[in-house]
């Protein structure tokens, strides 16, 4: 994370106007989404664009000949670029050989991406970006905030002002007279523009075609009244056949913008034409009569070239991610630095423009996965950015602390015991009455300013259940308790809690002894090599006394115990099986009591209402949602849904660390969300949730309780009964 | 007319107005004058534009507007040499009498050279499309999934006549309305040119109701900066009648 990184972030967070619009803009994006996706089955198209993506970049070189034919021969004229610089070079060139003195330009990224509008404006030709939002943009000298609101930031004073400057008349804040002043100037410059420049949301092979996409309707102007029509196309927008395309809108702008279909779709192959006037067939007829068409490279034949990167070549650039992504619903577009946004954006930003601003990037994931639900070509967003954090920390190293961290003190108990004992008697005068830290001068400073924590138990979990350090032979199933660091040092008794209930559940649970962290920190950061290690030692810490199942109280925790160990252990199939053996056992506490209970019978009503969070980790990490809600509902509990149950309550990744008012800002909704439902106890299947939404509430010194489901099973709530 | 031809005009005319366009049904091909003429009167509209419509040929459309004093400017190319020899259909011209007749709509003595005729061409036609109040268009098919209508043509002014004037109205036949987006391509056999020898029209213009923005602060406001209306006449012979 950059200086720079920081501050933009800050920059937004205090921005008022940017918050406001921002959350007004997302709640209509998800409200009309909700309505668009109603009758489709997302699941289907989305692997049918999956298919059609990964078919299209596996056959890309084929399908970069037969388009390139097809377009030749339908009459346009096609460059292939190798990066940026050929790209803006060859450019330029064109638009001096027709004289070009006026621009207008649709919307592009990739146009973005190359820099394409400074450049022509330097070589002294006027630019004009026809999307009225991009427009705004332009006139204020910034970037895009939002695909579909890109200029979502401004209020309308500013906008005000911008546009009278621009057409030299004094506006009112009146929107519709701003509008109308907006579309004769944007008319005027469709007349005078000798060269219209567009992107192309899909490039179609069989027959050469471009296919551009708008709402306003810029994109048929700009690419029919100047003469000259100019594309610049990823390769990577290269599909097979105009059935390819369909498929592909069914879902686009469901995604970018909860619309069934754009309000334009244009479908351009070759120049206009016309055989009206007698002799040959002309071309230029109403539209331009001559089409060029720039393919970019810039790094994405790289990408292909990669097994782990290829599948962001895929994205459609509908900006689903973004629309569910909880930072850029706090931060938006212009805080990442650069036009490629959210996870996907890192990916992208690394391959197509930097590295060391992809890191940047990288550095605001959540890992709350969210964006990979939402991906409609089916992106493994989450485990990219992981994957780029892995190659960058093994090119640069990690920090000094984070590696003595990693490989030395998270991978022996005994010395995290040790330092946690410390620990104890260095946090004594921060702790309040009633076990709560509400502020630490110095290390930790910026957390406690968002959440009050809790202090290190001053006994640990695995002393508590010294007793329980093998299963006794009852016969009945055995059950290992996984615990986590959490679970161990600051939350040891919701550890004891689970004990006790499966004890009464007719198993027999135990705490294996030599568990360690189970290596999420080091394997996120991308220090693969202690994550490795630390795996070796839980698997055999967990395998050794043969249990039936493992039970965990974290959810990240047992993502990692059941997929990224086994990714871990790859290399290596022995390890890989026992690896195996250890996944196949994990289960959730809510899943294994319904597990164990599937007969139960349901409890009277207790006539006390729960709310019910879901951690990212538990719903997208491993599908568990119906489970922890039938078992409070078999308990006799009544439930409350709050509103954005599954989103991330601010503490995935290293945000919570690296940008605690980020981490506070995505937190705010989420309590917001939990009050506004008016019951007295949120329960949530992860104790890191637990960690941040307690933390939270007592800071707004609310009275409502945040409970492990363990906890409130346990307590006097509910066995009574 | 067969149960699902009527349940996709229903589903199309459902998904159109809800992405914004008005919709309106005549029985006979004839009552198509009428609809248009009087959303025109009652638009104070003064003049439109036109392009290629088999439909608006067949009942005169042009001339009925002419003679109710709205200016209709024909935008295809050949329909509008044909509208300035005064001939009914298009006709075979020499490059010479094309010379003479261009000369005369653009007032410039014109050489019979086919690119100095088509500059000139196209200078008159873009600005009949810039100062037309209503644009009017035939769907070569319509989606009844996303109320899309599709125009299809070779020269721009298919496009400019449906996004420059402040009123746009398409002409429908039921008959033409398919399902999905991908019986579009089936019906107008668009496949790789060398399979079928079938050329794909350089522009195929997909329109799904009326264009909005958001990005003006405050409000959703309708009219970007296509047309303010979005108007559809469908020509369905088992409709009971006009029912804007």
């Amino acid at each position: 994370m950059s200086r720079a990184m920081a501050k933009r972030v800050h920059r937004a967070l205090d921005d008022e106007n940017l918050q406001t619009a921002l959350t007004r803009l997302l709640g209509l994006i998800k409200f009309v989404r909700q309505i668009a996706f109603a009758d489709l089955d997302f699941d289907y198209l989305s692997r049918e664009i999956r298919r059609i993506k990964e078919d299209s970049i596996a056959n890309l070189p084929e399908l970069v000949e037969q388009f390139k034919s097809e377009a030749t021969k339908a009459g346009a004229i096609v460059y292939e670029a190798e990066d940026d610089d050929d790209a803006r070079k060859y450019i330029s060139t064109v638009a001096k050989e027709y004289g070009v003195k006026n621009i207008v330009k649709s919307k592009s990224m990739l146009g973005e991406e190359i820099g394409l509008r400074e450049h022509l404006e330097k070589a002294g030709i006027r630019v004009t970006e026809t999307d009225i939002g991009e427009w705004i943009v332009q006139l204020a000298g910034e970037r895009p905030a939002h695909l579909v609101g890109p200029a979502v930031h401004k209020t309308m004073e500013q906008v005000t002002e911008l546009i009278s400057k621009a057409t030299g008349q004094q506006l009112g804040t009146e929107p519709q007279a701003v509008l109308d002043a907006v579309r004769a100037a944007l008319r005027q410059a469709y007349i005078t523009a000798d060269m219209g420049i567009s992107g192309a949301n899909i490039a179609i092979a069989e027959t050469g075609t471009l296919v551009i996409v708008t709402n306003e309707g810029n994109g048929c102007m700009s690419t029919t009244m100047p003469p000259v029509h100019l594309a610049v196309v990823g390769y990577e927008k290269i599909v097979p056949a105009w059935k390819d395309a369909a498929a592909i809108f069914r879902l686009l702008s469901r995604c970018t913008a909860g619309m069934k279909m754009p309000v334009y779709v244009s479908h351009i192959t070759g120049p206009s034409r016309t055989d009206a006037i007698p002799g040959p067939v002309l071309r230029g007829a109403g539209g331009p009569g001559e089409v060029h068409i720039v393919l970019v490279d810039n790094g994405r034949w790289q990408m292909r070239g990669t097994d782990e990167f290829r599948e962001a070549l895929y994205c459609i650039k509908c900006g689903a991610c973004l629309n569910v992504c909880p930072v850029f619903a706090s931060v938006a577009g212009q805080t990442y630095g650069y036009i490629y946004q959210g996870g996907i954006g890192a990916i992208l930003t690394a391959f197509l423009h930097d590295v060391t601003q992809a890191e940047d990037v990288a550095s605001l994931c959540l890992g709350c996965m969210a964006c990979k639900a939402a991906c409609p070509a089916r992106i493994d967003i989450p485990r990219m950015v992981t994957q780029l954090k892995a190659s960058l920390a093994e090119e640069k190293g990690l920090p000094f602390f984070k590696r003595i961290a990693y490989r030395r003190i998270l991978r022996k108990p005994s010395t995290m015991d040790g330092l946690i004992k410390f620990g104890t008697y260095l946090q004594k005068p921060f702790i309040d009455n009633d076990l709560t830290i509400r502020g630490i001068p110095v290390f930790l400073n910026a957390i406690t300013k968002t959440i009050s924590l809790p202090p290190l138990a001053r006994v640990p979990l695995p002393a508590r259940l010294k007793d329980y350090s093998s299963p006794k032979p009852t016969g009945k199933p055995k059950v290992a308790l996984y615990s986590g660091c959490i679970g161990s040092y600051l939350y040891p008794e919701v550890g004891e809690h689970v004990v006790k209930i499966l004890s009464e559940s007719g198993t027999e649970p135990y705490y294996p002894t030599g568990q360690a962290c189970c290596g999420a920190p080091a394997y996120f950061a991308g220090d693969f090599e202690a994550a490795l290690s630390l795996a070796k030692i839980n698997i055999a810490a967990l395998e050794e006394m043969k249990p039936d199942y493992i039970v965990t109280v974290c959810p990240g925790c047992a993502g990692v115990l059941k997929r990224e160990y086994l990714n871990l252990t790859t290399s290596d199939p022995r390890w890989n099986q026992r690896a195996r053996g250890v996944a196949n056992r994990i289960r959730d506490f809510s899943q294994l009591l319904l597990e164990l209970n599937s007969s139960r019978r349901t409890k009277p009503t207790r006539n006390l209402k729960v709310t019910y969070h879901d951690p990212c980790h538990l719903k997208r990490g491993t599908g568990i949602f119906t489970e922890p809600r039938t078992l409070l509902q078999q308990e006799g509990f009544e439930l409350v849904e709050m509103a954005d149950s599954d989103t991330c309550c601010g503490f995935g990744g290293h945000v919570v660390l690296s940008y605690p008012e980020l981490s506070q800002s995505i937190l705010k909704r989420k309590l917001d969300n939990i009050e506004a439902t008016g019951v007295q106890i949120v329960v949530t299947n992860c104790l890191p949730c637990v960690l941040q939404i307690r933390g939270g509430l007592d800071k707004r010194r609310s009275q409502i309780k945040v409970m492990h489901t363990a906890e409130l099973l346990a307590t006097g709530f509910t066995r009574s009964m | 007319m067969g149960t699902q031809v009527s349940e996709l005009i229903v589903q199309f005319k459902d998904e159109a107005a809800k992405a914004g366009a008005v919709l309106h049904e005549v029985t006979r091909v004839e009552d198509i004058r009428d609809c248009v003429l009087k959303l025109a009167q009652e638009r104070s509209v003064k003049s439109a534009v036109k392009s290629n419509s088999k439909l608006a040929d067949e009942i005169d459309l042009r001339e009925h507007l002419e003679n109710a004093g709205v200016e209709v400017k024909e935008a295809d190319f050949k329909q509008w040499l044909a509208q300035l020899a005064g001939n009914k259909k298009t006709e075979r011209e020499s490059i010479e009498q094309v010379a003479k007749l261009i000369s005369v709509a653009s007032g410039q003595d014109l050489d019979p050279d086919p690119q100095v005729l088509l500059s000139a061409a196209n200078r008159s036609i873009k600005q009949y499309c810039i100062d037309a109040d209503m644009g009017i268009s035939e769907a070569g098919a319509a989606i009844a999934e996303t109320g899309t209508l599709v125009i299809l043509g070779n020269e721009g002014v298919s496009r400019l006549v449906a996004v420059l004037p402040r009123i746009h109205i398409t002409l429908l036949k039921a008959q033409d309305i398919v399902p999905l987006m991908e019986d579009v391509f089936i019906k107008f056999k668009i496949r790789a040119g060398n399979e079928t020898g079938q050329v794909v029209p350089s522009y195929v213009t997909y329109i799904a109701g009326r264009n909005t923005t958001a990005d003006i602060p405050g409000a959703v406001l309708s009219r970007a900066q296509g047309p303010a209306e979005e108007h559809v006449v469908i020509v369905n012979k088992s409709a009971v009648g006009d029912v804007s």
